[in-house]
């Protein structure tokens, strides 16, 4: 943790601020949440590392999905991750996004988180310790570092791939395009 | 010198209140048995709300914030602490009252373009609120002038120049206790965070703000911290000519609100109304009469 670097924060103030200030939107998916509170309360205390709930995605640019993602959660999902302020990061938490889990065959809930949003890192298991969020916490300070969490900068390149994927699933949206979309590849 | 005062006071209310923030969610956490975040992490939190890239929902949307925290910067010229009260010559305490309602003013301006139900909650939960508490504390300033015979600030600071604070004397007493009991609806921490209740309507007023709009709400929030304690200093506590000394007051002060914000439960909005209309404007009333009467 170079948090008191002070040369550090004097060459790059964006990458640190981003770093150790991750305000996580306080939005609960499935069971995966039930690991959450510990992690924000005395037990873990993750506001030691900056972590914080915030109750708007306007304010949040941390989005831990937790737990399977059924196709009627995942319109609330894209709707606030379209909301949240940028740079933005994502982590898939718990099997059920990754691969579906142990819904795999479900015709309800979705397998691949993403192929509608883009995912910055997976943290696995079921359910996984809130140690576990802190390990991932860790690789994404360590991505921010290295330039490599850039799912927001993914998702407004391949938007088509993203929107197509997105409307394949519900047929119809009810919100229009985020960023624009280019002619033609769209034809799903 | 005069000149120098306009930039060096709110630079350093704006460090005391930064600091004041931090130092809460530290207090917090250590109540709560946690470690606790660092002294920074308000600083840190700043240079990455300036960083992000956000959305803005029209002119008047972005005009509203800066009204709200330009009239707070305004505000802080007309308080007199560590010897320096760059606009002394200006109406005084008066003066005060008016600007300390600019704040939620340019809040509610913007939020209106915000045009999200739970900000128009929060706005009109945050003004009944205002109406609860601007009873009270314009009943203790009343008494205060009367009492002292001016409207200045630096007048009252300098009538209880050695020791003799208004808190402990006789008739301002009471006003004084009137006063320590609508701190935390003016600071908007509980028992009285109903406006920006974030469990109930997601930070009511600052639900569509992120990014640069929340820094400068953020900054906003850390000045009218130090206004609201400081004038408590500067009205009860005889002000101070020290830099220091004035901190260390603003300090024990703050920390007593704190205490008051950990352990207690949000009122309801009436609850709140009732509380404030009731106890506070009661005490500071007979405090005033007191006054009236000697």
């Amino acid at each position: 943790m170079d948090r008191n670097n002070l040369i550090k924060w004097l060459k790059e103030p964006k990458k640190m601020g981003n770093k150790y200030s991750l305000w996580a939107v306080y939005f609960s998916t499935a069971c995966g949440v039930i690991e959450v509170p510990p992690v924000l309360t005395s037990r873990w205390d993750a506001e030691r590392f900056g972590i914080i709930p915030v109750a708007t995605p306007r304010q949040a640019n941390l989005f831990l999905i937790t737990g399977y993602v059924t196709t009627k959660t995942l319109k609330a999902i894209i709707r606030t991750y379209e909301q949240m302020a940028e740079p933005k990061y994502t982590i898939g938490f718990g099997s059920c996004p990754i691969n579906g889990g142990m819904y795999w065959d479900s015709y309800n809930t979705i397998k691949h988180l993403d192929k509608y949003i883009p995912v910055d890192g997976w943290i696995a298991g079921c359910m996984p310790r809130p140690e576990a969020i802190f390990i991932g916490v860790t690789k994404l300070w360590g991505m921010i570092d290295k330039g490599l969490a850039t799912g927001y900068i993914r998702y407004r390149e391949n938007y088509d791939y993203y929107r197509g994927n997105q409307e394949k699933l519900f047929g119809s949206m009810e919100w229009p395009p985020l960023y624009t979309l280019k002619e033609g590849t769209n034809d799903g | 010198m005069k000149l120098a005062e306009f930039i060096i006071s709110p630079i350093l209310a704006f460090i005391i209140g930064i600091f004041l923030m931090g130092l809460s969610r530290r207090i917090m956490a250590r109540i709560h048995r946690r470690y606790g975040p660092p002294l920074m992490q308000p600083v840190i939190d700043l240079v990455k709300l300036f960083s992000q890239r956000t959305v803005s929902h029209g002119p008047i949307f972005d005009i509203g914030v800066i009204l709200s925290l330009a009239g707070t910067i305004a505000l802080i010229l007309f308080i007199p602490f560590g010897g320096m009260c760059p606009l002394e010559a200006s109406g005084g305490l008066l003066v005060i009252l008016y600007i300390m309602l600019f704040a939620p003013l340019g809040l509610a301006l913007s939020g209106g373009e915000g045009a999200n139900p739970n900000i128009s909650i929060g706005i009109s939960r945050k003004f009944i609120l205002s109406l609860g508490y601007e009873v009270p504390f314009i009943l203790i300033v009343l008494a205060v002038m009367t009492y002292y015979h001016t409207i200045s600030a630096v007048d009252v600071v300098k009538a209880q120049s050695s020791f003799h604070w208004a808190l402990f004397s006789l008739p301002l007493f009471l006003p004084g206790l009137a006063y320590i009991l609508i701190i935390p609806a003016m600071l908007g921490i509980r028992p009285f965070d109903l406006a920006s209740a974030p469990q109930e309507i997601s930070s009511g007023p600052m639900a569509e703000y992120g990014g640069k709009y929340l820094a400068l709400a953020e900054i906003e929030h850390a000045f009218s911290i130090f206004i609201t304690i400081a004038l408590f200093v500067d009205m009860f506590l005889g002000g101070s000519g020290n830099v220091v000394y004035f901190f260390l007051k603003v300090l024990v002060v703050f920390i007593i609100g704190l205490l008051i914000n950990a352990v207690f439960p949000r009122f309801r909005t009436e609850q709140a109304v009732k509380f404030l209309w009731k106890w506070p404007s009661v005490m500071a009333l007979a405090g005033l009469v007191i006054v009236l009467a000697i």
